[in-house]
């Protein structure tokens, strides 16, 4: 099962987003977003990457997640929509988890599947070491790189943070 | 709102543009359309109404929906040819999704449907930034992509749009409405030939940023966002009333007036490359568009369009002060004889 802990991580990702694409109410939304983060940051670290797995955690899910669930607490209503309580949403959940089955089935039954670019079989979602990774690790180079070459880069999405908090103060004052 | 905030708002607009138009890689393109989609919804809401607020959120569903799609297809991109410079699409599928992509930014046929609606909900003004500024990064993007564009999806989609920009505006009283119709079609028109000499795409694409620009000035000048209100411009500002003429006749596409050079142009483009059809086509479609601008031209200064005696004295606050009017008035008229200047836009 190690060896194919990343298609497991990455099906229990899509059956997440299909969680809260269902549109159930926004906590429970949240909720399954926890869900789909911690399973992201899982597959981020089993490529190697532990120092960004560990920032989703604590940036994604301990900062923005967390925000939004007090906001999205404050705002509920009395009784909110899980996803057996509606049946529109139960449909659009059932439906998705379907695809995904076949999808999944469809992948572990044949040779090669080849849908917009081709893989053969579980197989390539494997995760094996080359050895040839060098003496630091490839993500840690990649963030001090963001830091170095990516000056652009830091810049823009500054730029992008301070815009972001001016425009959603200009929309939510209604005048 | 507080004019620093207003301003920071839109140079971060023109910053979105602008790193979409010179950047090489492709993450940076997603960031910079991104950037320029955050930045425009508080000028789209400028006034706090029901209207304003479901139409930009009109606007940011289908631009987010279109984004996500360029990721995806950045993506692709990534997967088969593993850079992420912007020289070429490397596989077909990344190119179709891109291109579709694109188009609902651009608002071609079959994503048009939100460009009437959010251009009516929002005020002259944001209008005017929606309809020129906004086209300038989605068709950069085009542009610098043409050589892997699948012919005939881009080709569809343009016929498409200038047959729903043509016939969509024959029953619209109200001008945001009728300036919408008319860029969907000038898309048209512009992709259509993208794929055979991109250059024209630019022409076209300049020219009708004059063109638009002229005519929304002309209608903030006079207060008017219907056909009615702007048929009592004659007793306002009876020299607008002319101006109104010769630009919508331009807009038009009619020859002594600059509006002609990019369409003479693209039939000339589309003749050279042997498709007959397709352009006697988009001329004839391009007829559906005259004739809507010709009602407004007829009811605003060709005729004294019949209102009740007290409407005729036109009420407004102060005339508004509007920069660079008389130069885009004459350049959206009077630039047809400098055609053979095209070739400095290679």
């Amino acid at each position: 099962m190690m060896t194919y802990i990343v298609f497991i991580l990455s099906v229990i990702f899509v059956v997440s987003f299909v969680g809260f694409s269902s549109k159930p109410s926004p906590i429970y939304g949240g909720l399954v977003l926890i869900v789909s983060g911690g399973v992201g940051c899982g597959i981020i670290v089993n490529f190697g990457g532990s120092f960004l797995g560990l920032m989703v955690f604590l940036i994604y899910l301990g900062g923005m997640l967390v925000v939004f669930g007090y906001t999205t607490a404050m705002a509920t209503e009395q009784y909110p929509e899980v996803w057996v309580s509606n049946t529109t949403v139960m449909g659009v959940f059932l439906l998705g988890l379907l695809m995904e089955v076949m999808l999944v089935l469809y992948v572990l039954k044949s040779e090669e599947v080849g849908v917009v670019f081709k893989f053969s079989g579980v197989g390539d979602w494997a995760i094996y070491d080359t050895g040839d990774s060098g003496v630091f690790s490839e993500e840690i180079m990649g963030v001090a790189a963001l830091y170095s070459y990516g000056a652009w880069v830091v810049i823009v999405t500054g730029w992008s943070l301070l815009v972001g908090v001016l425009v959603i103060l200009e929309v939510t004052r209604g005048d | 709102m507080n004019p620093l905030i207003f301003t920071t708002i839109l140079m971060t607009v023109l910053l979105g543009t602008m790193i979409v138009m010179m950047s090489s890689h492709w993450l940076m393109i997603w960031i910079g359309f991104e950037m320029n989609l955050l930045a425009i919804i508080p000028i789209l809401m400028k006034k706090y109404n029901p209207r304003t607020m479901e139409a930009s959120t009109k606007y940011f569903l289908t631009q987010a929906t279109a984004s996500m799609l360029l990721m995806m297809a950045i993506i692709i991109n990534l997967m088969h040819s593993g850079q992420w410079t912007i020289t070429k699409v490397f596989n077909p599928t990344a190119s179709i999704i891109m291109t579709s992509a694109l188009a609902m930014k651009l608002g071609l046929t079959p994503f048009h449907f939100w460009v009437p609606e959010v251009t009516q909900g929002i005020s002259l003004t944001s209008g005017l930034i929606l309809l020129t500024w906004q086209k300038l990064a989605p068709m950069s993007i085009l542009y610098q992509i043409s050589p892997s564009i699948n012919l005939n999806i881009l080709l569809t989609m343009a016929v498409l749009s200038i047959l729903v920009g043509g016939w969509g505006g024959l029953n619209q009283t109200q001008l945001r409405k009728i300036m919408a119709y008319s860029s969907i079609a000038h898309m048209g028109w512009m992709t259509a030939v993208l794929v055979y000499n991109p250059t024209l795409t630019m022409l076209n694409m300049l020219i009708y940023i004059m063109m638009t620009l002229t005519m929304f000035m002309l209608f903030i000048h006079s207060s008017s966002t219907t056909m009615l209100s702007l048929s009592h411009t004659w007793n306002k500002t009876p020299l607008t009333t002319t101006l109104i003429l010769i630009t919508l006749l331009s807009m038009g596409g009619l020859p002594p007036l600059s509006g002609f050079m990019p369409k003479w142009m693209i039939i000339q483009e589309l003749t050279k490359n042997s498709s007959i059809i397709l352009p006697t086509l988009m001329a004839i479609m391009a007829l559906l568009n005259l004739y809507f601008y010709m009602r407004l031209t007829y009811s605003t200064s060709l005729t004294m369009f019949p209102s009740t005696n007290n409407m005729k004295m036109k009420w407004q606050f102060e005339t508004k002060r509007i920069t660079l009017l008389p130069p885009l008035i004459v350049m959206s008229s009077l630039l047809l004889p400098l055609t053979p200047m095209l070739s400095i836009l290679d």
